[in-house]
């Protein structure tokens, strides 16, 4: 059953992260081998998925088109039971961790919203400027020129009119390779009231073709689908990568489980050993190793590699694997509204509020972004018309209304790093036998305290600009589905578990970049950042084969 | 003017000529003026006949060539026609470059191979053929880089072999108004003849893959794509068009509700067509509306066929929610998971227009599937006046976003045919993996392939005793 295999780079995921390092190592002239945890499905099948469901699990059940396979489990939300199959979840903000991502080739971005922010440079000095959290090894300069090859990788388009642009008065090194999507009636609406206010809605750079293709794949024609999948790959999504990958000599293998990390005497990770889906196993050597998994599935994996050598677990002499985890507490406000907004023309998310993502206040309380959801109400607010049981033109009317004249506005908070938001490895084990990934999570007083003083105040000033009539906060934080911190970066061995490139302290020759690796979370979004990263850890691997 | 139409004409007439040997015609004299209206009127010319459609490499300079054209046989690069004196034409004197544009003789004698499409360009006249030296040799930046070098195998290689079939094929008369003719009519069809060389791909060709001037305009394979029937005919040609919409569509690129420019047609529209006058198009509508008409054995029109249809009821409730690939999925669950988001689930696109209806549309009504295939394989990229209209391909591109396999995309081309298209057509695999390597192969292709020695011997016997009787008819004559 066992067989061997090799390449100069194994890359374990097939993610945005985990795609973009395989392009480059494959453009260097080295072989790729990429192993997936799950199937690699069609876009068409899963488009189908999505229109075969039923109409309640449309909205808000992203993972519902993407049925797991028994060997590479992810997150389930048609029931609240369902919900609890595979992510165990603790801590006073368990809720907040209900991460959903897909463990199909391709990744978690089959279902994101494509934006793209970057950080600022005060988003990675959070320790020198305000005393809170961690700096980064490195300052925002040397990010930025990966910055701007991550937005031309995936094809981002952004505002041209540097007051638009985000970070405010940091110079780009290359504009947005297309310009910005418009804006539909209630964006120019939340703009409006948000500007009377003081606060600035820009327009969010996001991996979606705006009126041009780019890269091969069509302009976003407002199919409003970004989640739970883009129907035409107007949006990138790493799954648009495959096939480039295959045509530069990569090779993909689905249905490969990887299981485990094997190191030699000399530190140095020799192998990586994984399951096919008759639970045979099997040994893959490289000279590099890139683990991409997600900031869940890496930790995971590194704990459950656990041996004589690593007793800690693979990279884990610092004790920080699993540590630090983050992603931005949510809060969403639901309201109805006197006049009709008409959310829904164009991607389901299109701009935010970015200023009050910063501030000296940052040394007290979190950041946070805020933003109305873009997505068509129509399908909630039919639900809700049928419910009030009406009828014929009633019912008609009551659609138009409901659609129309409500909306959804959410606030994302920047997390801090605290070592006891603390993945380990459950008790509980999958269809495999691997042990499921424990999550403990609190929000901490620095997000409480800044819903509490300065966002939900703020949330509610928006909408009563926006004349809404009525105003339902979710009552308890929710996950923003932007995994971060688990493999944390840092210049220090013993506190950090990767340098700047994202090579672990401990094994030369093993790289766990991503989200992981981000020592500070931010109000923001955090792909384009994983993908800066992730080129700037292929640039370190291309070098390294290339010179030692 | 379009590359996959002249790979395919090259390929076949450089390997029919490539049998034989003859004469060639003399060159003429001409003087090169070189004033500031006699260049831009070359530098219109050029645009007309889109030579930078081959002699501009994607991301490459202007005219500098080195663009592969890739042929079963070898690949035959464009060449420099900059002024670089050394690796252009800047040695070239206004007589040379005429007789490269008209004959297809390069300076050092050597004949070119018919990629360029010297058949259609010997139509210009001295002064049009002196105006494109002018903007070439004044209007052209050089560019000092040598472009590579065309090596094809033995027997392509023997670039002499071409004057055979210059004797027998090349009309090297320029152009000739027909005084019976509207001034408007002469300017077309010097424009549809010359320059824009509509017959290069629209034009059914013989034996030996000359163009057959009794089926002018009828229709032809290019590579994987067919230029269809443009002929006069009601039926199955374009007579049900009026000159507006000719023009119209040779401006844009597409005739909403009848047809769109995709493929080869799409790049001439894109290079060529677009920048010319209103004038000019007018002209070529005016000249190609004249053309007589040809009848193609399929009955009814390819620009009515089809309707709205759906198959959403029947489908949605009985299909499982799946992470597998389906192993054999159905014509209709293929059409709405790839194509129903932009043409809309009954197969109507959008309102502006901007994805075409699928039904009353030439690539679905026609009887060839050709255009079908080839735009699911190659999907549209066509850009006129800064708009964009673009379909992604669905695997003709190794590289392209959703990879549709052989047998699935003749499921998803029949069905699409069925219900919004000409009908009663069926596509096969075959036809699918044809497509997918560049069209259907020669029936000379074997011969260069398998029985070279065999097809050469009863080629060359062939022609002589062509010759041998039209020598004979001319002796009698006398």
């Amino acid at each position: 059953m066992a067989s061997t295999d090799s390449a100069d780079v194994v890359v374990v995921g097939t993610g945005v992260v985990g795609c973009l390092i395989a392009e480059q190592a494959l453009d260097a002239g080295l072989s790729v081998l990429m192993l997936e945890a799950g199937p690699r499905v069609d876009r068409w099948r899963i488009v189908e998925n999505y229109r075969n469901l039923p109409p309640s699990m449309r909205l808000f059940h992203w993972d519902a088109p993407y049925p797991p396979k028994p060997w590479a489990p992810h997150l389930e939300t048609r029931t609240p039971k369902e919900a609890e199959q595979y992510l165990q979840l603790e801590g006073p903000n368990a809720r907040a961790y209900l991460q959903g991502y897909v463990r199909y080739a391709g990744g978690a971005t089959w279902h994101w919203a494509g934006i793209c922010w970057r950080l600022t440079p005060e988003d990675m000095r959070l320790k020198s400027l305000y005393g809170v959290g961690r700096d980064w090894p490195f300052a925002h300069d040397i990010i930025e020129p990966y910055y701007a090859r991550a937005e031309y990788a995936l094809g981002v388009c952004g505002p041209t009119d540097p007051a638009m642009q985000w970070p405010p008065n940091v110079k780009r090194s290359r504009p947005y390779p297309m310009g910005p999507t418009p804006f539909g009636p209630g964006e120019h609406r939340l703009t409006e009231v948000a500007a009377s206010m003081g606060l600035m809605n820009i327009p969010a750079p996001q991996a979606r073709n705006s009126g041009v293709a780019y890269n091969g794949r069509p302009a976003c024609c407002g199919n409003n689908n970004c989640f739970p999948v883009c129907p035409i790959a107007a949006k990138y999504d790493a799954a648009t990568a495959l096939p480039k990958i295959e045509a530069k000599g990569g090779r993909i293998l689905a249905n490969a489980v990887v299981y485990r990390i094997e190191t030699g005497d000399k530190k140095a990770v020799e192998a990586v050993h994984y399951f096919d889906p008759d639970k045979g196993t099997h040994r893959i050597t490289a000279k590099v190793f890139v683990i991409a998994c997600n900031g869940i599935e890496t930790p995971k994996l590194l704990l459950f590699s656990k041996d004589d050598r690593n007793p800690n677990g693979v990279a884990n002499s610092s004790d920080q694997v699993g540590r630090n985890m983050m992603d931005q507490p949510k809060l969403i406000a639901d309201l109805e509204l006197a006049e009709p907004l008409w959310t829904g023309v164009g991607p389901v998310q299109s701009s935010s509020i970015m200023n009050t993502t910063q501030g000296e206040f940052r040394s007290s309380h979190a950041g946070a972004l805020l933003r109305m959801e873009n997505f068509a109400r129509s399908p909630l607010g039919a639900a809700a018309a049928l419910k009030k049981g009406l009828v014929g033109k009633a019912l008609d009317t009551e659609i138009r209304r409901l659609s129309a004249c409500t909306a959804r506005l959410t606030v994302e908070h920047e997390p801090l790093p605290w070592p006891d938001n603390r993945l380990t490895l459950s008790d509980k084990k999958d269809w495999l036998g691997i042990n499921k990934p424990n999550i403990y999570y609190d929000v901490s007083d620095y997000v409480r305290r800044s819903a509490k003083d300065y966002t939900v105040p703020l949330l509610q000033k928006l909408a009563d600009g926006l004349g809404a009539t009525s105003f339902k906060l979710s009552p308890e934080f929710l996950n923003s589905d932007h995994i971060m911190g688990g493999c944390i970066m840092g210049a220090d061995p013993t506190t950090s578990v990767v340098d700047a490139d994202c090579r672990a302290h401990d094994h030369h020759n093993l790289f766990l970049p991503g989200g992981g690796a981000m020592p500070s979370g931010t109000a923001s979004n955090s792909t384009l950042t994983m993908a800066a990263l992730a080129l700037k850890a292929a640039d370190a691997i291309v070098d390294q084969l290339r010179h030692g | 003017m379009s590359r996959a139409g002249h790979r395919i004409c090259a390929l076949l007439i450089l390997f029919a000529g490539s049998l034989m040997a003859g004469a060639s015609s003399a060159a003429e004299q001409i003087d090169p003026p070189a004033d500031k209206a006699t260049i831009e009127r070359g530098a219109y010319l050029a645009i007309a006949a889109d030579c930078a459609a081959c002699h501009t490499a994607p991301g490459g300079k202007p005219f500098a060539g080195g663009l592969p054209i890739g042929t079963p046989l070898g690949t035959i690069y464009s060449t420099n026609i900059t002024p670089s004196a050394e690796f252009g034409i800047g040695r070239y004197t206004a007589d040379e470059f005429a007789r490269a544009l008209r004959r297809g003789i390069r300076r050092d004698g050597a004949q070119l191979y018919p990629a360029m499409p010297y058949t259609s360009y010997a139509k210009f006249t001295d002064d049009d053929a002196r105006a494109l030296y002018a903007y070439f040799t004044k209007g052209v930046q050089p560019v000092d880089v040598r472009a590579p070098v065309t090596a094809l195998p033995f027997p392509m290689n023997i670039r002499l072999s071409m004057m055979v079939w210059n004797f027998l094929f090349l009309d090297s008369n320029v152009y000739a108004p027909d005084p019976r003719q509207s001034a408007e009519w002469n300017r077309g069809a010097y424009l549809a003849q010359g320059a824009a060389h509509c017959g290069t791909c629209h034009t059914p060709r013989g034996f030996l893959m000359q163009e057959e001037a009794s089926r002018a305009l009828s229709g032809a394979q290019v590579g994987p794509w067919y230029a269809p029937n443009i002929t006069s005919d009601p039926a199955t040609g374009i007579g049900s068009w009026t000159r507006e919409e000719l023009a119209a569509f040779l401006r844009t690129g597409r005739l909403p509700g009848k047809a769109q420019a995709a493929g080869s047609m799409g790049e001439a529209v894109e290079h060529s067509f677009q920048h010319l006058s209103a004038a000019d198009l007018d002209a070529v509508a005016t000249y190609v509306k004249s053309v007589p008409p040809v009848q193609d054995a399929a009955s009814g029109s390819r620009f009515s066929a089809g309707r709205m249809f759906s198959e959403l009821s029947v489908l949605r409730g009985r299909n499982p929610i799946s992470s597998n690939n389906d192993a054999n999925p159905t014509g209709a669950q293929l059409f709405q998971g790839n194509c129903a988001s932009c043409h809309s689930a009954e197969g109507q696109g959008s309102k502006d227009g901007y994805y075409p209806s699928l039904f009353h549309n030439s690539a679905t009504g026609e009887k060839n599937p050709a255009n079908l295939i080839a735009a699911i394989l190659y999907g549209v990229d066509r850009t006129v006046s800064g708009r964009q209209a673009f379909m992604p391909g669905f695997g003709g591109h190794p590289t392209d976003s959703n990879q549709l396999s052989n047998r699935d995309i003749a499921m998803l081309g029949t069905y699409v045919l069925t219900h919004y298209g000409a009908g009663d057509t069926t596509i096969t695999e075959q036809q699918v993996s044809e497509a997918r390597h560049g069209g259907p192969s020669s029936p000379l292709l074997p011969l260069a392939r398998g029985g070279l020695a065999a097809g050469a011997v009863v080629l060359v016997l062939g022609v002589a005793f062509l010759i041998f009787r039209r020598r004979k008819a001319v002796v009698q004559k006398a």
